[in-house]
């Protein structure tokens, strides 16, 4: 099958892969960027595990195509620590336990980004609403939420 | 909102190294591997870098029960790109957790038990070329008589799954303690009771995979696996692949979650392996969720049918029980889940006399297998179901019926399991001062309500699948010219924290930070074996192998420091960071201790193992190792719910629970551990279920699998009670299963006090609270038309 | 797991240039968010030779409002649905339908047209090619018998989206354009009663744009929905009600329903309860309506049964708190 040119923004990183169109943004991350940092966690589109930024708004990179995120700018898990410093949400997962096998954390934590973007002072319905799409086995879900919390300054 | 009650709830604290307030123990301790997890830079099996490396990719029957006539491969084997087709025969021997019980093979050989059993196995290039192959492969399989439930594989005339269990028994257990008779005579109110309980699975996020690298050169095997147990999975690789154990290395990255899934070899990590001898290479085996579900192994279908005898103070007088558990079509863990089932069935409590019958049954669905609370859980559903059914027959308030039945340790329980710590009566203490109960409960408006349930659980079975003699656990730590201390552990962190806990245990003892601490587990090239994830063992064993180990490097380093200073080992304050000759101020840095320490000997390496005392082994009778443990975990929790008459759904708003962990050597994992815990008890109790169509799972999937989603999820609020157990590192005991199986029964018991409806299914999905709704209506409109005066269903109280 | 099939991917730049392509090449599948159509063709129930990304078509994401109504651009995400204030405040439905659907990472990508359009579904149906090989495909796909209703010969899988009762409602049409020409048509005849092929949109259309008339300011509207868990998951059955009261009595009274039928359904019948106090009896009369006109069958995991007596409960429950309207306790209301 042919491969098309694209052109895209990786956490921050102008990128130009000649890819075929079938092939998922998450397979695009993982396999040729060599960012496995972003899981798959189901068998398309209900778990979450793969969450990403896709020009700030969150999306499950399982069911996107990477061809058709040219132009756009992605961000993963990999963006969030800068010049070796953990970004306030990993801190907070890390120190309140919001993560224990740490399976789901790189997803939940992009979907909580999104959420502090948009929103800096969420209430717990409001990351209830936001992290509804990422599933969790390990924790119940009670720290994540302190997580975010603490994140948020709260 | 958590705190930790620092007070004795058990018996005398003998021989537990005491520690009053621990530096590291006991601490509050993020994850020592938790920056890999946030960061993105934790590499599970799927994200290893594996050079040039193959596909594999398994073939599933189609058929739930059928003699193989033919598998033919050849037309697959000449398809380009395809490096290696195997079947059943490629391999030496069946396998199976239990050795008495090895009765499945990696690909199916002679006969296939359920849809989706592996039959055969392909690796090549790239994906096209294995789907190529796999649509290549013909299957001729002829089909027998499939049996989707207990009930019809037991039937008169159903053919046998296995060749040796006639009726399809897996395990019958009849086991009687005390006069059972005698006991229903003196009870004042005796009831019974009948439960069904879905099939669960256990959704760990994490998708199986598996990565095998054969050198043909040299006979060698390396696999890297999502494995709870890699020593489980080293014995079998060597056994299924007809190797040499010296020449396999077992190897487990970080792992997403286990919860049972993972405790046996799966046959996955079998095929890739086999695959990769076959091919000669690296092999790399990527599983779908759907592939998750056929593999199961989670808790069974149950029938549960349950007799208790009660005088009017509450107090237990007999147990009579029967459970049927569809076990699905291999042996695996499955005798044990049956005898789990009744040997933790009523010790919890002091009961005088009980009866318990078990079948466990072969059918033509997947195998089930260990799940998190592991045979216990459905059994104390019903158990605390009917405790508090009799207990509103009798006006006793569900806590005086408890605190009826409590135990006093030092106690043997009649099937001589060893209690010698025991914090329940703290647990319902807190709960019930927590919940509100004694000013809530009977005035909530119609429709909400309380419900309380205890339960308990093994730290660790104190009889090993493999009894060999050796030691229960075993450390390694290692000491050299850098000053860093490693710890090298075969125990697998699989999420639950159990490297940030020996680091603590040995951070403690040696009064070291942290930070000079490093944990490499699970690597059998490296770490010393361990018996694995699984019975929450690590705490306890693997924790006081670390005490030991940890207690011998101290000796050393304090014993070539007073060599060094000059004076004898008892003159030495150790302090860790540096040691003082006791009342001068002549003083050696850690350092200073490790250079002494390492002059003549070099690099050093000690050892520290333990084992579980005689006296906790459990009983002589037929079965009498499962349930036996050195330490049991207690837990108490009120649960709180709302139901919506109209739509049947259930949303639970709050949970108390308070935990006995013995001493919380990690209080911040403990609670993430117990909170984790209730809360997979309330998936079980509220949505999960899985569901078969003539065999094939219906929901296969995260949509149709019902995990709850972090919006119907309560807050859980933990108390840690620590009850310091006599033999627990530190006192401490198990926190990531008991606090499980109370989930259910208090929430059954909450639903019951909102509504007044006793649910004896589960799950609560809407549908079934819905149906029993109605069939209320449906009773109490036939109650009106033919004159009766309508009465309060007796369930209420 | 199935490799996603192979295809051509084109990106046109118009909906012109888009209705070409699909009249071009037969097969082709228009792709927007790709949130049900990526999953379907991951288990290889799609496998459409060539896709059609509307993701680089301009103009077809505007929410406009006109003294005639509101128009939605097909490409509207439901995120964008979900938190446009004017949404929110007059046209309740269709923001707490978009609210309800999936998960923020689907509904940052899922567009109207997409949802509008959305596949059928069926727990035979949406599962591995593996396992629909196994159990002998069904009448839907590739086979020819239907495991819901084996005697028949039709396909009860049930529409699932949740924003086309919220526009049933709400009285909305929608705008289809192909080479051909374009035509606006009544939302309720985008539909019909058949599991296999339930939408009436041509192979050659794309849907557009979604009208929505404007309506007097004393109108409500609301949507509710049954599902096991607080999100993700689609709808057992999902109600949608507008409604003007007046002093208790219904002056104006629509209802729809997703989840229970091959199709989005308007009920009928409801004009009967127009111009009734709202009391047990005018409920009890909405109830039957609902429990007669829902015919769920047994596509998913969950008993039919209780898909169509929720349907009831909601529809009721959602007419109450739209109306103001305090049900008493004792209410009869699904018997
Ligand atoms: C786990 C999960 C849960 C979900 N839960 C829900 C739920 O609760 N409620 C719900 O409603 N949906 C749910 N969905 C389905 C889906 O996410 C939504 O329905 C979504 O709105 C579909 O929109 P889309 O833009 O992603 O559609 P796409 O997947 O891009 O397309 C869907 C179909 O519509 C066609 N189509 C798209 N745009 C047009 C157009 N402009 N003209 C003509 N045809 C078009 C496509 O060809 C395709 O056949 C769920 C999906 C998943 C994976
Ligand atoms: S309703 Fe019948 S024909 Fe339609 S998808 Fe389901 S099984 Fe197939
Ligand atoms: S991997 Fe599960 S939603 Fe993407
Ligand atoms: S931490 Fe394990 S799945 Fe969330």
């Amino acid at each position: 099958m042919t491969k098309r040119l694209l052109a895209l923004t990786v956490n921050g990183r102008m990128r130009e892969d000649a890819v075929a169109a079938n092939l998922l943004l998450l397979d695009y991350l993982r396999g040729t960027a060599g960012l496995t940092g972003t899981k798959q966690g189901c068998d398309g589109g209900e778990c979450g595990a793969c969450t990403v930024l896709i020009d700030g708004q969150p999306r499950l990179a399982c069911i996107t195509l990477a061809a058709a995120c040219e132009g756009r700018v992605v961000e993963t898990i990999e963006s969030l620590a800068i010049e070796g410093r953990m970004s306030r949400l990993q801190q907070a997962f890390h120190e309140k336990l919001g993560t224990q096998c740490g399976f789901c954390t790189p997803g939940m934590i992009m979907a909580a980004e999104a959420l502090l973007r948009r929103n800096p002072r969420p209430t717990d319905a409001d990351i209830r609403e936001a992290l509804s799409g990422n599933l969790c086995r390990c924790t119940g879900y009670v720290k994540i939420i302190e997580s975010v919390h603490a994140a948020a300054g709260g | 909102m958590n705190d930790v009650s620092r007070a004795t709830a058990g018996g005398p604290a003998r021989d537990a190294p005491a520690i009053a307030q621990g530096r590291t123990a006991g601490q509050r301790t993020p994850l020592i591997d938790g920056v890999e997890k946030v960061t993105g830079r934790a590499r599970y099996t799927a994200d290893l870098p594996t050079g040039e490396t193959l596909v594999g990719r398994i073939l599933r029957s189609p058929i739930a029960h059928g003699v193989i006539r033919r598998i033919d491969a050849a037309a697959a084997r000449s398809i380009p790109g395809v490096r290696a087709v195997i079947t059943g025969e490629d391999f030496a021997a069946p396998y199976g957790v239990i050795p008495i019980a090895r009765n499945e093979w990696p690909l199916a050989r002679g006969k296939v038990r359920h849809r989706g059993e592996p039959v055969a196995a392909v690796a090549a290039i790239d994906e096209a070329s294995v789907e190529a192959a796999l649509a290549a492969i013909v299957l001729d399989i002829e089909p027998l008589p499939a049996y989707f439930s207990a009930a019809a594989a037991r039937a008169a005339n159903a053919v046998q799954l296995h060749e040796n269990k006639p009726g399809n028994i897996e395990r019958e257990v009849d086991q009687a303690f005390g006069d059972v008779d005698a006991g229903f005579a003196a009870a004042d109110l005796v009831r019974e009771r009948t439960f069904h309980y879905a099939e669960v699975a256990h959704g760990q996020i994490e998708l199986n995979a598996a990565v095998a690298t054969y050198e043909p050169e040299r006979d060698r095997l390396t696999t890297h696996s999502v494995t709870q147990v890699p020593y489980y999975l080293h014995l079998t690789l060597a056994r299924c692949l007809g190797m040499d154990s010296s020449q396999i290395r077992v190897v487990k990255p970080f792992v997403g979650g286990g919860f049972g899934h993972r405790v046996e070899p799966l046959n996955f990590e079998l095929v890739t392996a086999a695959l990769a001898r076959a091919a000669g290479g690296t092999v790399k085996t990527e599983l779908s969720r759907e592939d998750g579900f056929l593999t199961h192994r989670g808790r069974p279908e149950t029938d549960i049918r349950l007799k208790l005898g009660m005088k009017k103070s509450g107090a237990i007088t007999a147990v009579d029980c029967e459970i049927v558990q569809r076990g699905g079509a291999y042996g695996g863990y499955g005798l044990v889940t049956i005898l789990y089932a009744g040997a933790l069935l009523h010790a919890l409590y002091k009961v005088p006399a009980v009866r318990y019958r078990g079948y466990r049954v072969y059918t033509n669905t997947p195998p089930c297998g260990a799940m998190r609370g592991h045979g216990a859980v459905d059994a104390r559903h019903a158990f605390e179901s009917l405790l508090d059914i009799m207990a509103g027959e009798l006006g006793l308030d569900p806590f005086a019926a408890r605190r009826a039945n409590l135990i006093v340790p030092p106690y043997r329980t009649l099937n001589d399991l060893q209690v010698n710590s025991y914090g329940i009566p703290d647990c319902l203490d807190w709960v019930e001062r927590a919940s509100g109960w004694k000013t809530r409960r009977g005035k909530l408006p119609r429709g909400r309500g309380l419900g309380l349930a205890c339960s308990h659980y093994v730290s660790g079975s104190a009889k090993p699948v493999h009894w060999s003699g050796e030691p229960h656990a075993v450390i390694n730590l290692k000491l050299d010219f850098d000053g860093g201390i490693t710890i090298l552990t075969g125990a697998a962190d699989i999420g639950q924290g159990s490297s940030t806990l020996l680091a603590q245990v040995v951070a403690e003892v040696l009064s070291v930070p942290l930070a000079r601490i490093r944990v490499i587990a699970a690597d059998s090239a490296l770490t010393p074996k361990d018996n694995g994830s699984y019975s929450s063992r690590v705490s306890f064993m693997v924790g006081n192998a670390a005490i030991r180990a940890a207690q011998e490097m101290k000796r050393v380093l304090v014993t070539a420091a007073a060599k060094r200073l000059e004076v004898h080992p008892e003159d030495i304050e150790w302090n860790g960071d540096h040691c003082r000759v006791a009342g001068t101020d002549r003083t050696l840095d850690f350092a200073g201790a490790v250079d002494a320490a390492l002059v003549d000997t070099g690099t050093l390496t000690v050892k520290g193992s333990w084992s579980t005392p005689p006296e906790t082994q459990g009983g002589k009778f037929r079965g009498a190792a499962v349930g036996s443990t050195a330490g049991f975990s207690y837990a108490a929790q009120v649960v709180e719910v709302v139901v919506d008459e109209d739509t049947g759904a259930v949303a639970v708003e709050r949970v108390w629970v308070a935990h006995d962990c013995g001493f919380a050597i990690n209080p911040l994992a403990v609670e993430g551990q117990v909170q984790g815990a209730v809360w997979m008890g309330m998936g079980q109790a509220l949505s999960e279920e899985t569901q078969y169509h003539e065999g094939l799972p219906l929901r296969p999937n995260m949509l149709d699998y019902r995990v709850p989603t972090i919006v119907e999820s309560p807050p859980i609020e933990v108390k840690l009670v620590e009850s310091r157990d006599p033999l627990g590192p530190f006192g401490a005991k198990e926190a990531s299963e008991g606090a499980l199986h109370s989930f259910a029964p208090a929430l059954a018991n909450a639903i019951c006090d909102a509504i007044g409806i006793r649910l004896t299914d589960l799950p609560a999905s809407p549908d079934r609270v819905l149906e029993a709704i109605q069939a209320r209506k449906r009773r109490e409109r036939l109650r009106a038309s033919i004159g009766v005066s309508a009465q309060p269903d007796p369930e209420r109280h | 797991m199935e490799r996603m099939p192979q295809f051509d991917l084109r990106r046109p730049a118009s909906i012109a240039e888009a209705a070409a392509l699909l009249a071009a090449e037969p097969g082709a599948r228009l792709l927007a968010g790709g949130t049900d159509l990526l999953p379907k063709m991951r288990r290889g129930i799609e496998r459409p030779p060539v896709l059609v990304d509307l993701g680089a078509v301009r103009d077809i994401s505007r929410i406009d409002y006109a003294d005639a109504g509101l128009a939605l651009g097909a490409g509207v995400t439901l995120s964008q649905l979900a938190m446009d204030g004017r949404i929110v405040h007059h046209h309740r439905a269709i923001a707490e339908a978009a609210r309800s659907v999936a998960g923020p990472g689907h509904r940052s990508a899922a567009t109207i047209g997409g949802n509008l359009c959305l596949d059928t579904r069926c727990v035979f149906y949406n599962q591995s090619e593996w396992w629909r090989a196994t159990n002998h495909y069904c009448l839907k796909l590739g086979g020819d018998v239907c495991h819901v209703a084996p005697q028949g010969s039709h396909c009860h899988a049930a529409f699932c989206g949740d924003l086309a009762p919220a526009l049933l409602v709400l009285g909305a049409s929608v705008e289809l354009c192909a080479s051909r020409g374009a035509r606006v048509i009544p939302l309720s005849d985008l539909y019909r009663d058949d599991g296999v092929a339930h939408l009436t949109l041509e192979p050659d259309e794309v849907l557009v744009r979604v009208l929505v008339p404007a309506r007097s300011p004393a109108l409500v509207s609301g949507y509710r929905k049954a599902r096991a868990r607080g999100a993700i998951d689609f709808p057992l059955a999902g109600v949608a009600c507008a409604v003007v009261a007046r002093n208790g009595v219904l002056a104006e009274l629509k209802v729809a329903l997703t989840g229970t039928n091959s199709r989005p359904i308007l009920l009928t019948g409801t004009e009967a309860l127009v111009g009734r106090v709202i009391d047990e009896a005018t409920l009890s009369a909405l109830g039957k309506l609902v429990q007669k006109q829902a015919s769920p069958m047994r596509t998913t995991v969950t008993q039919s049964n209780y898909r169509r007596q929720v349907a009831a409960a909601l529809a009721q429950r959602l007419v109450c708190e739209l109306a103001g309207y305090e049900p008493s306790a004792a209410r009869a209301s699904m018997s």
